[in-house]
């Protein structure tokens, strides 16, 4: 006789991803396009080309105008949501044991986290280089 | 004198305590046949010890689902003209997914679990079916009629699907094509089955279960249906209007 | 009885990535599953450069010589190629997750495809 899969789903659905969780996934994604194509045109045709990136000085410069650490900002954190939620996705498709997703997630964020402060430490720091 | 072709039926085996491998079945077919002929010649004249299943012949009990070529189909239905040349070999598999009981037949009862956990239904009010072309105003007696669900449960799109491939918890394209079927206003205790990490936000969009579907279930439309339900649900409730 | 042979198994996670014999949805979704990894994996790396901005003129300026390897310009070219394929079937995952082109998604991936050549092309011209 064969081994039965034994489906958990049969004593309730797991907690892991809600509607929610997919709904921040699914709107970061359209906002990122629109954010990143801003990021691409202020970074590769606004600052000053001499080879095609800007050096330290063309990016300190351009920081001194607030709204380009303010973009750079909530593109920071947008990406960061949109990759690290789609990683955990992808993560849940492969079936983890509860204590592997509750560590993972864990992880994840705290990824995240330090990520955005990082970011916004970076951002500040470089447009307090040009006063 | 009917077009006769060549064919190997390159046919997946296994029996219990032995290793899988494959057994190849030279025969004489003709070309307006199906898969499940062949199949069934295999069994009759070459080898008896050969399982699969087949009942109706006609795509109505889904029976008869294997991979031909590597693709999900029913074999009873699936004309050897249209995927093999004469003096070519034919390669036909269990479905993926499920546990292998004997060479082609495979345990379905998970798949079944699945479906009596939302509550699918075999026959459902024509007046609750989407069907093409419905009347702009029902007639009232059209309350009375009923129809027999499109999905007939044969597991291809189950098989199809990358992510039934790696996670047997994920309820599947037809579970969640039957939840949608009878709706989150109409049976709201299914909220929280399909709204969860087992449920609709496991789809991928990959589309693989529509594109098998032998019965024109369309699983994929219908777990994006459902997606809109859940989200449209979830609001409500949100928002206190539930 | 080896029943754990055709079931369903984290570790089939390498057919997520070779669909073969699958419909071009499966390649849709294989697509956007390796440019989300590969995108991620510039994104830190990306995060960490950057770092050298705050050590000076110095640190940042020498590293952007090494951007002049050509190898290096070829990963930042496939890190846009991916940008550009993954948010073009990225749309095509939204707007189909809320009901719409859903019964037209094949032709909505072609449709887009062919724009994120286009536009690769363009920005392929401009770099190089």
């Amino acid at each position: 006789m064969s081994q039965p899969i034994i489906s958990s789903s049969a004593s309730g659905p797991r907690p892991g991803e809600n509607t929610w969780i997919w709904l921040i996934k699914i709107v970061t994604g359209p906002l990122l396009v629109i954010v990143l194509i801003l990021h691409f045109i202020v970074n590769h045709y606004l600052g000053s080309m001499s080879s095609g990136l800007m050096t330290y000085e063309d990016v300190v410069k351009y920081f001194q105008n607030p709204i380009i650490p303010a973009i750079e900002i909530l593109f920071l954190i947008t990406v960061v949501t949109h990759s690290l939620i789609g990683l955990r996705g992808i993560l849940l498709d492969m079936n983890p044991s509860r204590t592997t997703l509750k560590i993972v997630t864990w992880l994840l964020a705290l990824l995240g986290v330090s990520s955005v402060v990082y970011g916004i430490w970076l951002a500040l720091t470089i447009a307090s280089k040009g006063s | 004198m009917t077009e006769q072709w060549n064919i190997t039926l390159r046919i997946y085996r296994q029996k219990e305590n032995e290793a899988p491998h494959f057994d190849n079945f030279n025969m004489e077919v003709s070309p307006d046949e199906y898969v499940l002929d062949a199949v069934e010649r295999a069994w009759a004249f070459h080898d008896r010890t050969l399982c699969f299943r087949h009942a109706c012949h006609h795509s109505t009990c889904g029976a008869c689902g294997m991979r031909v070529n590597g693709v999900e189909k029913l074999s009873c239905i699936t004309l050897i003209r249209d995927i093999a040349h004469n003096g070519a070999t034919l390669k036909v598999e269990p479905l993926r997914n499920f546990p292998v009981v004997s060479d082609l037949a495979v345990d379905m009862g998970f798949f079944y679990r699945k479906m009596e956990s939302v509550g699918a239904r075999a026959v459902l009010p024509v007046m609750e079916a989407e069907i093409g072309n419905p009347p702009a105003q029902w007639e009232a007696e059209a309350s009375q009629y009923i129809r027999l669900s499109d999905c007939i449960e044969c597991g291809l799109c189950i098989s199809a699907c990358p992510i039934m491939a790696t996670t047997p918890e994920y309820l599947g394209p037809a579970p969640l094509a039957a939840a949608q079927d009878h709706g989150i206003q109409r049976k709201p205790e299914l909220l929280s089955i399909v709204d969860g990490e087992d449920g609709v936000w496991r789809c991928h969009s990959a589309f693989e279960c529509t594109a098998v579907c032998p019965s024109f279930v369309d699983p994929a439309r219908r777990i994006m249906d459902l997606r809109k339900q859940v989200v449209g649900a979830r609001l409500s409730k949100l928002f206190g209007k539930a | 009885m080896n029943t754990t042979r055709n079931q369903p198994s984290a570790r089939k996670f390498w057919s997520w990535f070779i669909p073969l014999r699958r419909d071009i949805g499966s390649w849709a979704f294989a697509l956007n599953r390796i440019t989300a990894l590969g995108l991620t994996l510039y994104l830190f790396l990306h995060l960490g450069v950057l770092g050298l901005l705050a050590q000076g003129p110095g640190a940042y300026d020498d590293f952007l010589v090494l951007t002049e390897n050509p190898f290096i310009k070829l990963g930042e070219w496939a890190v846009v190629a991916a940008a550009i394929l993954h948010g073009l079937n990225g749309i095509r995952i939204v707007l189909t997750s809320f009901g719409v082109g859903v019964t037209r998604q094949k032709q909505l991936f072609y449709g887009f495809m062919l724009i994120a050549v286009f536009v690769i092309l363009i920005f392929t011209a401009r770099m190089y």
